[in-house]
């Protein structure tokens, strides 16, 4: 490569890469992002972990509908059934203020017509979780009081019978089976997840990273370094140096990013999981057995080694064609401006592909084979981020060659253009330009 | 020798003005070469035509004895105005930076950078933040940034501006050592003084066209327009009879203290002046008679107010 373009790339990598901001952010990001997955579930491990045994007051005015008698006690909710007379008044009195005791726990007399007459008096801190066990417990007693009035012998047996859970297996479509007649397990859940994460990293470079390239050539534009650089490199040279460090940068993070998350997950997640006595391989172990379909389509898609690599190659292909693309935008309007308020107007109208990719991405995901994903996954604006949403739910290889190349040409004439309006803009100073301007200095000699 | 700079008939349009209108001028290889005029008047465009940052509509610029290409931009250091250096990063590995990006390897980057960061007084600099340097400092080190290339034009857009007297001085120091080691120095400024001091030749633009163009000594000289001063002791009428017919009064003649009076004089270009000199002293008490020669200073605005 051009010793010049390799200086500017140094410049911008080493500078970018040394400075604070860039480390925090580097280290943090994946630790809030396995924060955000792991950390409900272990917050709900800790708190489940510290409840103590919630103590019921229960005064059952349903006498002979045997309700109250009914209700069994756990390590969860322990009830104390008041002798029987109690009332409400008294009850209160000595238990709904009583520290040891959660509350009172009033039952109609006719319970079992009337559900809905029941009373829980607590003196204050109410828990969801509390009231939703009791509810639980009255409603399965309830049940079972009223189909027994049907005397049918067979009650529980039709209950088992009835009691359906439905699953659909989604199988694809295995091309490397001789007729293309085999399958294989797939998921549908999984696909949209994974499309959606990998189409929103796409979205997030662009943006992020076109940005600093907007910014870095404003900034150099005006503290006149480009006046000083300019005399000894070419603009196009300046421009792919800025353009190609600055998609070094972003590379180095993601690496790390990937790096780390994998470090979180496989190492540290499952010693605090395992810290906290939940065994996450038995668990797995449990829901395979347990012969959950989208367990096993989740499963074959992750261990799908072609599928992986398909995927991870496509995503490269497509960060780096994407982010070229965009960002040769973004340094021909930092050159074309003096102030990042003047960037704005024309940082608005970039924005409004990237929107439709996203928009067109929720839309396309609900069915990811209709004409409408196609043609968005071969335009060069939205395909990076439409086509990568597609790419998990397994789209013809002769179509992401299509999109791959029409995004690389597209890439290589918005370079080209990008730099004829950058050749002109450094130089530019005072007025702001207009779109017009813009266009007059790509069909300058 | 062959001008290392020849600027021939160039015009420049921007949208509803011309910023150079058949602009010519020759920079001798070797000299410092003033480039004056008013604020806005052209210069900065037509350092930029000379760089290559724009092109111009009409007209040629020539590099030693060819038109100038982009290659020859390499062997131009510019050092704009409006000063340009990376304000977070360090001075050194920003000027190391610089200095590969002309063309340098890291080495002789390095030890080139170090010697003219001791010679200028900032070694201590090396590891500072350009952001952390007063605009005097900053200048400094655009100044070696520029330079350390060597190369074989220098092109300052007013290097001395935000420099203390001390600074100035060394810095006038160092162009004209540059000159004497074989580089060229176009400067542009409005301190009419270091033009004086240091420029051998100038060109002086206004409203975008070349106005006045020459060696600094001949144009003084011209702009004087053969007036010389007078002190004599003596009576004024003699005086006035000894003149009539050689030269023309200007003005009237004033007294000075001890008796002597002063009077300029113009005296045409093609008489000689030595019998004026000797019909004066024969009669009267010469005292003194020198050829008054303006400075750059009034040059300048007797030029830009059209009244050269």
């Amino acid at each position: 490569m051009n010793s010049k373009i390799r200086l500017i790339i140094e410049r911008e990598f080493t500078e970018r890469v040394r400075k604070k901001s860039f480390i925090i952010v580097t280290i943090l990001t994946p630790f809030l992002l396995v924060l955000c997955m792991f950390g409900p579930m272990l917050l709900i491990g800790l708190s489940s972990d510290s409840a103590k045994t919630q103590k019921v007051a229960v005064v059952d005015n349903s006498q002979g509908q045997y309700v109250g008698t009914r209700l069994e006690s756990d390590d969860k909710v322990e009830f104390s059934l008041l002798p029987s007379g109690t009332s409400t008044e008294e009850a209160h009195m000595r238990y709904a203020r009583h520290e040891d005791f959660y509350g009172v726990l009033v039952i109609g007399e006719d319970i079992l017509n009337n559900p809905g007459d029941m009373m829980l008096i607590n003196h204050g801190t109410t828990s969801m979780g509390t009231e939703e066990i009791i509810r639980n417990r009255i409603q399965g007693i309830l049940r079972n009081e009223r189909l027994s009035r049907y005397e049918n012998d067979n009650i529980d047996q039709i209950l088992a019978d009835a009691n359906i859970r439905v699953n659909i297996r989604t199988m694809e479509v295995d091309t490397k089976t001789k007729n293309g007649d085999g399958i294989k397990a797939s998921s549908t859940g999984a696909s949209y997840g994974l499309g959606l994460i990998l189409a929103m990293v796409i979205y997030m470079i662009i943006i992020v990273y076109g940005q600093q390239v907007l910014q870095s050539v404003i900034d150099e534009k005006q503290t006149r370094v480009l006046d000083v650089i300019i005399t000894s490199c070419k603009p196009f040279e300046l421009m792919m140096g800025k353009v190609l460090g600055i998609a070094l940068v972003a590379f180095l993070q993601i690496l790390i990013w990937g790096v780390l998350i994998l470090v979180f997950s496989t190492i540290i997640t499952p010693l605090v999981l395992g810290n906290m006595g939940i065994d996450l391989s038995s668990a797995t172990q449990a829901m395979s057995a347990s012969g959950s379909p989208e367990f096993a389509g989740i499963v074959s898609k992750i261990t799908d080694l072609s599928y992986l690599s398909k995927l991870f190659i496509s995503m490269l292909l497509y960060i780096v064609g994407g982010f070229l693309f965009y960002a040769s935008m973004y340094a021909a309007i930092g050159s074309a401006v003096d102030t990042p308020q003047d960037a704005a107007q024309f940082n608005s109208v970039l924005m409004i592909p990237i929107m439709i990719a996203i928009y067109a991405m929720i839309a396309v995901m609900q069915n990811p084979s209709s004409d409408m994903a196609f043609w968005f996954s071969i335009i060069p604006f939205t395909s990076p981020v439409v086509m990568m949403a597609r790419i998990p739910f397994g789209i013809p290889t002769w179509e992401i060659v299509v999109s791959i190349a029409v995004l690389y040409i597209s890439f290589v004439i918005m370079i080209w253009l990008a730099a004829r309006i950058f050749r002109v803009g450094v130089f530019m100073h005072g007025k702001k330009p207009t779109w017009k301007d813009l266009g007059d200095w790509i069909r300058m000699k | 020798m062959s001008p290392i700079l020849r600027i021939e008939n160039v015009t420049k349009d921007y949208v509803g003005h011309r910023a150079l209108d058949d602009v010519s001028m020759e920079v001798p290889r070797g000299s410092i070469y003033g480039l004056l005029g008013p604020n806005g008047a052209g210069k900065t465009t037509l350092i930029r035509v000379v760089n290559h940052m724009t092109f111009p509509d009409k007209g040629k610029v020539w590099f030693e004895d060819h038109e100038i290409t982009e290659k020859d931009i390499f062997n131009v250091g510019y050092m704009p105005e409006e000063r340009g250096l990376y304000k977070k990063m360090k001075v050194g590995e920003q000027a190391v930076f610089f200095a590969r990006i002309h063309g340098m390897s890291k080495t002789e980057a390095i030890i080139k950078l170090k010697g003219w960061f001791d010679r200028l007084g900032i070694a201590d600099w090396w590891d500072k933040k350009v952001e952390d340097l007063s605009k005097g400092m900053a200048q400094k080190v655009q100044f070696i940034i520029t330079v350390v290339h060597e190369p074989k034009l220098l092109i300052f857009d007013e290097p001395f501006s935000g420099f203390d007297p001390i600074n100035q001085n060394l810095l006038k120091e160092e162009i004209l050592g540059l000159r004497d080691r074989g580089a060229t120095v176009i400067f542009s400024t409005h301190n009419m003084e270091s033009v004086e001091e240091i420029c051998d030749d100038i060109t002086l633009i206004n409203k975008s066209r070349n106005i006045l163009s020459g060696p600094v000594d001949e144009i003084r000289r011209k702009a004087g327009g053969n007036t010389f001063q007078v002190i004599y002791s003596g009576d004024r009428e003699e005086f006035n009879s000894i003149i009539s017919g050689k030269a023309d009064l200007i003005g009237d003649t004033e007294g000075l203290i001890g008796g002597y009076n002063q009077q300029k004089i113009h005296i045409p270009e093609d008489s000689d002046i030595r019998p004026i000199i000797g019909a004066i002293n024969e009669k009267l008490g010469l005292r003194s008679f020198q050829e008054i020669i303006p400075s750059m200073n009034d040059i300048f605005i007797r030029a830009v107010n059209g009244t050269l």
